[in-house]
């Protein structure tokens, strides 16, 4: 278990989709790319990202990265929310497609294929769930 | 302990008390002054619901419940009641119930707690932040008062983190709202809270509803004037509609209002306003000039603003669901109406819906009156009779004895009357009205009667008693009058009923139409869900399938049902239909086939297409009616059908658990 956007995160949530999540069954083969924006990290007000990229179902890149664009990644899909968002998310406090449809992720790409993506996206929240267990205060 | 204190000096214990709460559905009639009572002193002078008899009703029953330790919060909310009586008016009138019974136990309690058990509330960094925004009065995190939210913003069954904060103008809560952002609290603005309690004991409670953070009270919003001049008023987001309404009102002006205690400026945020009025008032963003609002970063903004992208429009399908508001709206502009000299109510009873239907839908196109509905008579009993005893033996006459399923109702003006009174056989004018509302007991009493037999027998028992010889006997015959109608009251408030009944008002038509103080006895003592929305009007089948499905959906759960009213909107172009299913709000059991049926029907409404529902309504209310309805959806394909149901399950848990 580790901590929210750190360098272990990354590592422990990209094993932990390699190995847990069948492309075809899970992902529904799909090739998209996402980045998750962060406002509001604690303890300096900062913004970070995520990227996240799928290819035929198969996770092909996971990064963090501060600011609110990572360079040379064009996402399909641009979430952006605060942190405590992101964290009630991890915590399964709220889902992912509750935040968007409560305005709490504001959503930058098509809604409808957004909401096509939701089961595979909750399954990839469901595995960073499985791993996160400290935010910042 | 903090449970079962039994009580003395009134006989009242708890647990009474408790069978009393539980009956509330957080109507919030509490809190308007609709009978000229004057307000509860405690609620208008602290605000918290806490100190309403509404919220006093939630508060016994998680003190029963042991769900919550008394704090010094307690003692003030208990003894901040006067026992003046007001709550008991005004409750019984609309819902036959004693508040005050709730506030004499809860008094008794908090005199025999040991006081040494007193939970302490620390005040905490964010507490601190609130209040400096606020004043220390009106920033809590008093799980006393938090309490008192739940089942109307708070879902049921959560742990209480919360603050609840009392802002008093837009730059308050723009303030709340960058300061909640920047702790990463979420925060949701609360006004009436009916539509949420609506939701709560249903499977859409924990996607209306908080489920931990900053509630923005909105009651001390209660900026309101009117402008005679432009027709316009200022309404601040704490002002509801009656009180806009009876404003308006001095003025000869008339506002499209939704329930009395409904507030305006959520109305306008979550779905633009539904009346019967609408095809002549507007609907959704036609409702307003322009609006205050503050975005969810905290931005001040107008609609009217030239730099913000255009604020009236939305996107279209069926994805376009939200589940709060995009902005919170602190002030409207609104349009008021002009009042007519000449205004009069008119009814044209049927027996079936298509009839009713076809009348409506000719009004409709021909714009003719200012409020035009279909009602059935399910409402019609509910709206016009005292107690639900009576409103059921009324039904009862209605459907099997007069044959009077539905009736065309219309506000117009004396041309629009004679309109409608060469398209219809015979109709009821406001002296039968009010001598159905005065005479609603007797009636009622003649349930199984020979009167009714023989007039059953009638071939035409509608024509009979309303254009027929039968007329004068029956208007006789229910000796009609406030004194014969305050008798249903408790013996105490049989004077003051007796009161209320003989203003002129409380049996005009028009001005019940107007101040819609009786869509609360819906909500009395049960919980009542209306899914619905809008469909063309063109294709008068397509409506009566839809009707048809609703009514279906509620047999195949075993559910008590009826149309709840259908009007038109748009010169006629759409008809918007609620239909109702009433249901104990205490019972999981049915709240379990409620939450099926909202969904069922909305998915099936989904798939009929040519229909936008009540899912699709909710916070579209400050985007232009060009936007949201047209053009009304399509029928959903299989893939789009698969998504709608996993975007479902998603928000709101597996398909089979509901």
């Amino acid at each position: 278990m580790v901590k929210f956007l750190s360098e272990e995160w990354i590592e422990h949530g990209k094993n932990y989709m390699l190995e847990k999540l069948d492309p075809e069954k899970d992902l529904k083969n799909l090739t998209t790319s996402l980045l998750g924006v962060i406002e509001h990290v604690p303890p300096n007000d900062t913004t970070m990202n995520f990227y996240l990229e799928l290819r035929d179902g198969k996770l092909s890149d996971f990064k963090v990265n501060t600011g609110d664009t990572f360079e040379g990644k064009e996402a399909i899909f641009v979430i952006r929310g605060n942190y405590g968002t992101y964290k009630d998310i991890l915590e399964g406090k709220i889902g992912t497609a509750m935040a968007l449809l409560r305005n709490r992720l504001k959503l930058k790409g098509s809604k409808m294929e957004a909401l096509k993506i939701i089961k595979p996206l909750d399954g990839m929240i469901e595995s960073l769930r499985k791993i996160t267990d400290e935010f910042e205060e | 302990m903090t449970t079962n204190k039994v009580l003395t000096i009134e006989k009242i214990s708890l647990d009474d008390a408790v069978k009393i709460a539980e009956k509330g559905t957080h109507c919030g009639m509490c809190r308007i002054d609709f009978l000229g009572t004057g307000l509860c002193p405690s609620g208008k002078k602290h605000g918290y619901l806490a100190y309403w008899p509404q919220g006093r009703m939630e508060l016994v029953k998680h003190l029963k419940e042991g769900k919550i330790k008394p704090t010094e919060k307690l003692v003030e909310i208990a003894n901040s009641c006067t026992l003046c009586g007001i709550c008991d008016k005004q409750c019984n009138f609309a819902t036959q119930l004693r508040p005050e019974k709730v506030a004499r136990a809860l008094k008794e309690y908090v005199n025999n707690l040991d006081k040494s058990e007193f939970q302490s509330v620390p005040e905490d960094d964010i507490l601190i932040g609130l209040r400096e925004i606020v004043g220390a009065e009106w920033a809590t995190n008093d799980p006393i008062i938090i309490t008192s939210y739940v089942r109307s913003i708070i879902p049921p069954d959560v742990e209480l983190n919360f603050y609840i904060v009392m802002p008093e103008n837009t730059e308050q809560v723009s303030k709340i709202i960058k300061f909640a952002n920047k702790h990463n609290i979420p925060f949701l603005p609360r006004s009436g809270g009916t539509a949420l309690s609506v939701a709560s004991p249903t499977v859409l409670s924990n996607a209306t509803n908080l489920e931990h953070g900053i509630v923005i009270d909105l009651l001390r919003l209660k900026k309101l004037e009117i402008h005679p001049e432009s027709c316009t008023a200022i309404v601040g987001a704490g002002i509801t509609s009656f009180e806009l309404q009876k404003a308006a009102y001095k003025h000869k002006l008339r506002a499209n209002v939704a329930e009395a205690g409904a507030h305006y400026c959520a109305n306008i945020a979550t779905t633009g306003v539904i009346t019967t009025w609408g095809n002549r008032y507007g609907c959704l963003a036609d409702n307003f000039i322009d609006l205050k609002i503050v975005d969810n970063d905290g931005n001040i903004k107008n609609h009217s603003d030239m730099d913000i992208t255009n604020p009236y429009t939305t996107e279209h399908g069926f994805t376009n669901i939200s589940l709060s508001p995009s902005y919170i709206v602190t002030e409207a502009t609104a349009k008021l109406f002009p009042v007519f000299d000449d205004e009069e109510a008119i009814l044209v009873p049927f027996d079936n819906l298509e009839d009713a239907l076809d009348m409506v839908l000719k009004l409709g196109k021909r714009g003719v009156g200012l409020s035009v509905a279909v009602l059935s008579y399910k409402y019609l009993a509910e709206f016009i009779c005292p107690t639900p005893k009576i409103a059921k033996d009324f039904e009862d006459i209605c459907k099997n004895y007069l044959k009077l399923r539905y009736v065309v109702d219309v506000i117009c003006d004396s041309d629009d009357k004679k309109i409608v009174e060469e398209m219809a056989e015979y109709t009821i004018d406001q002296t039968m009205m009010k001598t159905l509302i005065l005479g609603s007991p007797k009636l009622a009493s003649l349930k199984d009667s020979e009167f009714m037999k023989i007039l059953s027998e009638e071939e035409n028992p509608l024509r009979a008693i309303f254009a027929g010889p039968m007329r004068k006997h029956f208007e006789k015959g229910l000796d009609a009058s406030p004194e014969q109608l305050a008798k249903v009251y408790d013996k105490d408030l049989q004077d003051f009923f007796k009161k209320v009944y003989s203003k002129p008002e409380m049996t005009d038509v028009v001005w019940l139409h107007a101040f819609r103080i009786l869509p609360s006895r819906l909500m009395r003592q049960q919980m009542t869900m209306g899914p619905g929305g809008a469909i063309w009007a063109g294709d008068k089948n397509h409506i009566l399938k839809w009707v048809d499905m609703f009514a279906e959906v509620g047999n195949k759960y075993n559910l008590e049902h009826a149309l709840g009213f259908v009007s038109p909107l748009d010169n006629g172009k759409f008809i918007y239909i609620e239909y109702d299913y009433f249901y104990d709000h205490n019972d999981p059991d049915v709240a379990n086939r409620i939450s099926k049926t909202l969904l069922e029907t909305t998915e099936k409404s989904l798939a009929m297409g040519g229909v936008f529902t009540l899912i699709n309504y909710l916070f579209k209310g400050i985007y232009r009616k060009e936007h949201v309805l047209y053009p009304l959806l399509k029928g959903l394909t299989k893939e789009e059908q698969t998504v709608f149901r996993e975007v479902l399950q998603s928000v709101l848990g597996e398909y089979e658990q509901w």
